[in-house]
């Protein structure tokens, strides 16, 4: 009896600690020895190279430019994606009958797949037929093939996932203000603080973790972009909006069927990660008081 | 004072309906006849209206027009993953919140540093054992995976709302003679439906919407779902062929919109749970 009931919490476990040691623990190490091989689809024998990937990442001029991109992406995405739904949240966060219908327009976009929104954003700025050129136009701004021009191919990238994005940030803004204590917006107010005074002192500091939380989701969200590019641009024109994991996934499953270069690629985009990740929870938590 | 107010919610009712013109711009393409898609100016009213389109892509057995039988498939895979990811995550967060066991800690620091792993790092391996285990192009292929996908982030979630039982129930039961499986599916499961169905809509809309790894565990068209069906459907149309591909597109919307109206109260709840503790 005594027996059994020590063996039951990992009873309980089996089937869950399973399908995480053979779905994503045992993957994340198989890459790592993957990356130090020669494997390619196909190929049942292979050997150990070594360091001979990680060297070739060094000199591979698209790695590189892909590895530009994405960090292009993620910075110039960064402050629109923190932005525009604190914004939005603050505003919504005051008690009015069409909250809901508010909340729920933003929030639409997110519950769509990515492969919708690149089709919704494919359409809206085709060039000859989309809605956008015709408007510009007819407001006098000038007209573009926005994905085709290595200048706004990225920038339109952006913008859609900006589009897709802001509800679910927004709704998680909502819940964080909603953990403010009503009290110290009172008292403050009581102290002649005014609203942006108040926004300053009291609401910044203290959705300092929901600003984190915001901040590191989007940054490991965005170095791994690759729907909106697949759907797009493909990664072009030229090389203009190739990020890792397009190429990542052109070298593994498309033109060169490359498993230990592929593997390195995604080792490196996993540490640089990592790093940054871990850099914003210094950064951020030293200061808060939770 | 009060005008400020109503200027601001004018403000926001116009940015509202800004942000939801792109979706209704793919519908009203999507039912209007082909020759009226490409028409310039831009036409908002779709008329005369047609679903053809829709019966195209459901209906038709050409080449590119799977897009019926995807729907089928990203249904079976999105409820199979949030059966997986329930009964894993449920049994899992149970003895890490309510019982004391030697591993408990080291367990839990593993699956929460978990979280921080990268889906797309793990792409190839991914690959080569489900090539290995015979499931490339199979449902099995797509739902663990994808089960695993969200895995942590269900035991960590659980996890939490189980922390905040009363014990006095397990307790009572334990008196009564009952056993932990029956005590967990008893007491605890039923007392965490809300939870649950947070985490089943979080799953679902995960797997649904998951595009890259179906995009490389499927090589059989018919086993397609749909984002994959849908964005080679863009390849292989020309780009005046419009009107399938949001017909399409408007289809794929469809259940997650309608779980999120009717789930609409819970989704800042449900969020407030998940994410930020997260």
């Amino acid at each position: 009896m005594r027996r059994r009931g020590a063996l039951t919490p990992y009873l309980f476990l089996l089937p869950g600690l399973a399908l995480f040691a053979a779905f994503r623990l045992y993957p994340l190490l198989d890459g790592l020895r993957l990356s130090f091989t020669n494997a390619r689809l196909g190929r049942a024998q292979y050997a150990f190279v070594g360091l001979a990937n990680y060297g070739k990442l060094l000199e591979d001029t698209r790695f590189h430019v892909s590895l530009v991109n994405t960090a292009f992406y993620s910075i110039a995405s960064t402050l629109p994606i923190l932005a525009i739904p604190l914004v939005l949240a603050v505003a919504l966060n005051r008690g009015m009958s069409l909250r809901t219908f508010l909340r729920g327009a933003f929030f639409f976009p997110f519950t769509l797949s990515v492969v919708t929104v690149g089709l919704t954003w494919l359409w809206l700025l085709d060039p000859v037929v989309g809605p956008l050129n015709y408007y510009l136009k007819s407001l006098g701004l000038p007209a573009r093939s926005w994905l085709a021009d290595p200048s706004t191919a990225m920038w339109a990238i952006i913008l859609t996932s900006v589009w897709w994005v802001t509800g679910y940030y927004l709704v998680i803004y909502l819940a964080g203000l909603q953990d403010i204590p009503r009290e110290l917006y009172e008292a403050a107010a009581l102290d002649g603080a005014g609203g942006w005074r108040s926004f300053w002192a009291i609401t910044l500091p203290l959705l300092r973790p929901v600003f984190l939380f915001v901040f590191v989701t989007h940054i490991i969200g965005s170095f791994q972009i690759f729907g909106q590019v697949f759907i797009l641009t493909q990664g072009g024109p030229g090389d203009a909006t190739r990020t890792v994991v397009q190429h990542l996934y052109e070298t593994a499953f498309q033109n060169f069927f490359q498993f230990g270069s592929a593997s390195a690629m995604a080792w490196v985009l996993f540490v640089v990660i990592l790093v940054f990740s871990l850099l914003q929870f210094r950064l951020l938590r030293g200061h808060t008081q939770y | 004072m009060r005008s400020r107010r109503g200027i601001v919610t004018a403000l926001l009712v116009a940015c509202a309906i800004l942000w939801l013109l792109p979706a209704l711009w793919v519908l009203v393409t999507s039912l209007k006849p082909t020759a009226n898609i490409i028409r310039v100016p831009p036409e908002w009213i779709p008329w005369p209206a047609t679903l053809a389109h829709y019966g195209e892509v459901l209906f038709s057995s050409s080449r590119t027009a799977r897009i019926g039988r995807a729907f089928l498939n990203s249904t079976i895979v999105s409820l199979g993953s949030v059966v997986v990811v329930l009964f894993a995550s449920a049994t899992t967060a149970y003895p890490l919140a309510r019982m004391r066991f030697p591993g408990r800690d080291v367990i839990f620091a593993l699956l929460v540093g978990s979280l921080m792993i990268p889906n797309a790092v793990l792409l190839v391996p991914q690959y080569i054992l489900t090539q290995r285990l015979g499931w490339l192009s199979t449902y099995q292929g797509l739902i663990v995976p994808e089960a695993a996908m969200t895995f942590a982030f269900g035991v960590f979630l659980l996890r939490q709302f189980f922390l905040t039982l009363p014990t006095e129930l397990e307790d009572a039961a334990r008196i009564d003679g009952a056993g932990p499986w029956r005590i967990f599916t008893r007491i605890i499961l039923p007392l965490s439906q809300p939870v649950l169905g947070a985490l089943a809509i979080f799953a679902f809309r995960s797997a649904w919407n998951d595009f890259l790894w179906p995009l490389i565990a499927v090589n059989k068209p018919e086993m397609f779902p749909l984002p994959v069906a849908l964005a080679l459907l863009r390849s292989a149309y020309s780009s005046e062929s419009y009107g399938p591909i949001m017909a399409g597109a408007t289809l794929s919307a469809l259940p997650l919109l309608i779980v999120f109206l009717v789930a609409n109260r819970r989704i800042v709840e449900g969020v407030r749970v998940s994410g930020l503790k997260g």
